[in-house]
C-alpha cells in the first residue's frame, strides 16, 4: 500500500465529504428542500423596501421580500416568500410593519397577537404599515419640549406659580402660629404638614422639569447626528424613549401632586380676600399642564410599547 | 541518435528507476507498473540492479553513468553517443567499464564513442587486454 | 536632455520587460491550457504527479495550516464580537465575521502560506533545473516537461488552494457559531439564516473562482519566472526573489480586484 497515496486520498474524500455536506447545507439553508408560502403586502411606499429585506416575527427571520412593483392603481405591491414551516405564525390578525431603524437594513415585522386566530391562506393581501422612528423621533421631541415649555413657563421665576406662591406665603405668613390658619381650617398640624410639603414638591418638580428641558433639548441637536454615528443608536435610542416616559411619569404625578395641593389651596384661601384670584389661574394653567401631560404620556406608551415588544437578542 | 553526455543529467529529485521509467511513461504511454518493469529489466540487463532507487546525489559517477546509459538505452534509438566517457567516469577504467556495459547490453544500432584524441591510448590498452 | 532621454529611456525597458514577462506567463498558461484539452495528458502518470503535488503543497502542511487558520479565526471573531457588543450591533457579528473570514481574509492567508511555502520550492526546483540542463535532458528524451513538471504542479496548486482555504472557511464558520452562541443548537436557525443570506450561487462562484486564481497564482508564476532563470547557478536566488515579489502583487491585485467586484 502507497502511504502517501493513502493520505492523499484520505485527504480528498474527507474534503469531498466536506464540501458535499456544505453544499447540501447551503440548500437546506436557502430553502430549496423546501416549500414556499407567498404573501403580497399592499404598502403606501416602499421607501427602503428592496427584495432581500427580511420579515421577522418576534426578532426571528421567517421570510423575506423577492420582488416589488406597482399594480394598476398605483398602488405598491411587495412579494414576500415564506418557508411553509414558518407560515404558522401569520394569521388573519396580523399587523405587518415596516420599520426602518436609524442604523441598519429596513426590515419587516410581524406582529400576531392571537395566535388561535384562523392562518392566512396562501398569496393572500395583506396591509403593510409605516413605523419609522427616524422620522417620528424628532416630532416627538417637539412635543415633549413644548410640554416642558408649557411647565416652565407656569413654574418661571416670576412667574403665576412662583407670585401665587409669594401670596400664599403672605396669606399663611399673617396667620398665627406654626401652620396657623391651615391648621385653624384642616384641623391638625399633620394635615397643614401636607399642603406645605406639597408646596415644596412643587419646587422640586420646577428643578427636575429644568433638567429634563435641557436633557430633550440636547436630544433634539443629536437627532442629526444619530442618523450617522456608528454607535449602537437604536438602543439608546430606546433608552432615551424609555426615560423620557420616565420623566414624564415624573412629571405626571408631580403635577397631579400639584393640581391636589392647589385644590386644598383654594379650598382654604377660600376666605381670604387676597391671592384667591391668583390661584384660581394658577389652578386652571396647572390643570391644562396635568391633561397635556397625560396625553403625551398615554401616546408615547402606544408609539412604543416597551413591554409588550418582545425582542431576541444575542447572548 | 541518443546521447550520454556529462551535460544531459538525470532529474535531480527522482530516483535511478524513476528516471528511466519516464521515457516507457511518457513516449510509449504504458502504464507505471509497465514503465517501471521495463526499466527494472534495463537495470538487470546492465547489471546494476541494486541502484534502482538511488538518486542522482547519492551515487557515484559509475551508477550515474550506468543510469544514463539506461536512460539512453530505453529511448531504442538506432544510434546511441556517448559523449567524453571521461568526464562522466572519473572513478573507472572507463574503456573497459563501456566494453563491460556494451557487451551485455543487447541492443540493434550502433554505440560511437567520442573522446580527446589524448586519451586514445587508453582505450588501445582496453582493446589490448581483452 | 539626456537625463530625460535616459529615464524615458529607461521606463520604456521596464514597461517591455513587463510585457516580456506577462506574455511569457500568459504564453505558458495557454499552452498548460491547450494541454488540459489533449487526451493523452489524463494518463496514470500525470494523475500520480498531481497526487504527488496534492499531497506535498496540501496534505503535509495540513495540520499546520488549520491550527493557525484557527488561532487566527478564533483572534479576530474574538475581536469583532467584542466590538460589536460595545457598539451594539451584536446582530451584524455573524454576517460580519462571515464575510470578513470567509470570504476574504482566509482564502488570502491560504494562498500567502501556498506562496510561502510551495511557490517559493516551485521556484527555485525549476531554476535549479534550467541552470541544471536537466530540462533539456528531458527534451533530449522527448519526454515532455510541460505534462511531467509544470502541468501537475499548476493543478495541483489550484486543488490545494481551493480545498485549503475550504476547510479553512468551513472552521471559521464552526468557530463562529461556537463564540457566539456557545454549545448548543439554539442558534442554529438564525445563524443558518446569515449564511442562507450570505451565501447565494454568485457569492460561491466568485469564492471558489477566487481561490482557483490564487492557486494558479502560487504555482504559475513561480513556475514561469524559474524557467526564465539564466543559465548561471547565482542567479536562482535573483530568480526566486523576482518570482515571489510578483507572486505577492498578483496574489493582492486578485484580492482587491474581487473586492472590488463584490461592493462597489
Amino acid at each position: 500500500m502507497n502511504k502517501l497515496h493513502f493520505k492523499v486520498g484520505l485527504f480528498a474524500a474527507a474534503s469531498l465529504l466536506l464540501a458535499g455536506a456544505f453544499v447540501v447545507y447551503l440548500l437546506h439553508a436557502r430553502g430549496f428542500f423546501e416549500e414556499t408560502f407567498h404573501l403580497q403586502l399592499a404598502a403606501s411606499s416602499a421607501d427602503g423596501v428592496a427584495p432581500g429585506v427580511p420579515v421577522v416575527f418576534s426578532g426571528i427571520e421567517i421570510g423575506r421580500v423577492t420582488t416589488l412593483g406597482l399594480n394598476e392603481e398605483g398602488g405598491i405591491i411587495i412579494h414576500a416568500t415564506f418557508f411553509k414551516r414558518n407560515a404558522k405564525w401569520l394569521k388573519e390578525n396580523s399587523t405587518f410593519t415596516l420599520d426602518k431603524p436609524i442604523v441598519g437594513g429596513a426590515k419587516i415585522r410581524v406582529d400576531s397577537p392571537d395566535l388561535d386566530a384562523p392562518a392566512l391562506p396562501d398569496d393572500a393581501t395583506v396591509l403593510l404599515l409605516t413605523s419609522d422612528i427616524s422620522k417620528e423621533l424628532p416630532a416627538l421631541v417637539e412635543r415633549v419640549k413644548a410640554v416642558l415649555d408649557n411647565v416652565e413657563h407656569l413654574t418661571r421665576k416670576d412667574g403665576e406659580i412662583t407670585a401665587t406662591l409669594a401670596n400664599l406665603q403672605t396669606v399663611t405668613g399673617r396667620m398665627t402660629g406654626e401652620y396657623g390658619m391651615l391648621e385653624g381650617i384642616l384641623g391638625s398640624p399633620e394635615k397643614a404638614r401636607a399642603v406645605t410639603d406639597s408646596l415644596d414638591g412643587i419646587r422640586a418638580l420646577v428643578g427636575r422639569l429644568d433638567s429634563l428641558a435641557l436633557k430633550v433639548d440636547g436630544m433634539a441637536v443629536k437627532t442629526d447626528q444619530w442618523l450617522f454615528a456608528p454607535a449602537g443608536v437604536a438602543e439608546q435610542t430606546h433608552e432615551a424613549l424609555a426615560q423620557i416616559r420616565l420623566m414624564l411619569n415624573d412629571a405626571q404625578s408631580s403635577l397631579e401632586k400639584a393640581d391636589a395641593m392647589m385644590t386644598n389651596a383654594v379650598a382654604i384661601s377660600a376666605d381670604v380676600k387676597e391671592g384667591t384670584q391668583d390661584i384660581a389661574t394658577l389652578r386652571a394653567e396647572v390643570d391644562d399642564a396635568v391633561s397635556k401631560a397625560n396625553a403625551l404620556v398615554n401616546k408615547i406608551n402606544k408609539m412604543w410599547p416597551f413591554a409588550s415588544e418582545p425582542e431576541v437578542k444575542l447572548p | 541518435m541518443a546521447r550520454v553526455a556529462l551535460d544531459l543529467p538525470l532529474r535531480a529529485n527522482l530516483s535511478a528507476l524513476e528516471n528511466i521509467a519516464l521515457i516507457p511513461l511518457y513516449q510509449r504511454h504504458y502504464d507505471a507498473a509497465e514503465s517501471t518493469r521495463q526499466a527494472q529489466a534495463m537495470l538487470d540487463q546492465l547489471d546494476h540492479a541494486g541502484i534502482a532507487l538511488l538518486r542522482d546525489p547519492d551515487m557515484t559517477p559509475a551508477q550515474r553513468f550506468v543510469t544514463k546509459l539506461a536512460r539512453a538505452l530505453i529511448l531504442k534509438r538506432p544510434r546511441l553517443v556517448i559523449d567524453r566517457p571521461g568526464a562522466m567516469l572519473y572513478d573507472v577504467p572507463y574503456p573497459a567499464f563501456i566494453g563491460k556495459l556494451a557487451a551485455r547490453a543487447d541492443m540493434t544500432g550502433t554505440w560511437e564513442i567520442y573522446d580527446f584524441n589524448w586519451n586514445q591510448v587508453l582505450y588501445n590498452q582496453a582493446l589490448d587486454s581483452e | 536632455m539626456n537625463f530625460l532621454a535616459a529615464s524615458i529611456e529607461s521606463l520604456g525597458a521596464k514597461v517591455v520587460g513587463w510585457f516580456t514577462v506577462g506574455y511569457a506567463m500568459f504564453a505558458f498558461l495557454a499552452k498548460a491550457s491547450l494541454l488540459l484539452l489533449d487526451r493523452t495528458t489524463w494518463n496514470r502518470a500525470t494523475f500520480d504527479v498531481v497526487v504527488k503535488q496534492v499531497y506535498f503543497t496540501a496534505v503535509q502542511i495540513l495540520p499546520v495550516f488549520l491550527g493557525y487558520a484557527l488561532v487566527i479565526s478564533w483572534l479576530i471573531i474574538t475581536i469583532i464580537l467584542s466590538t460589536a457588543r460595545d457598539f451594539g450591533l451584536t446582530a451584524f457579528a455573524s454576517e460580519m465575521t462571515i464575510r470578513v473570514l470567509v470570504l476574504e481574509l482566509l482564502p488570502f492567508l491560504t494562498a500567502l502560506f501556498v506562496a510561502l511555502r510551495s511557490g517559493s520550492a516551485i521556484n527555485t526546483e525549476v531554476a535549479l533545473m534550467q541552470v541544471n540542463n536537466e530540462l533539456d535532458a528531458l527534451a533530449h528524451c522527448k519526454v515532455p516537461p510541460m505534462q511531467f513538471e509544470f502541468l501537475p504542479r499548476l493543478i495541483g496548486g489550484v486543488v490545494s488552494v481551493v480545498i485549503l482555504a475550504g476547510l479553512a472557511g468551513l472552521l471559521a464558520l464552526l468557530l463562529g457559531y461556537l463564540s457566539i452562541y456557545g454549545v448548543s443548537t439554539a442558534g442554529f436557525e438564525p445563524y443558518t439564516q446569515t449564511i442562507a443570506k450570505i451565501f447565494d450561487f454568485k457569492i460561491m462562484a466568485g469564492l471558489i473562482v477566487k481561490c482557483a486564481l490564487f492557486g494558479l497564482a502560487v504555482t504559475l508564476i513561480p513556475v514561469t519566472a524559474g524557467l526564465e532563470t539564466p543559465k548561471k547557478l547565482f542567479m536562482v536566488p535573483v530568480s526566486v526573489l523576482r518570482g515571489m515579489m510578483r507572486v505577492f502583487f498578483a496574489i493582492v491585485t486578485i484580492e482587491v480586484v474581487s473586492l472590488a467586484l463584490k461592493y462597489i
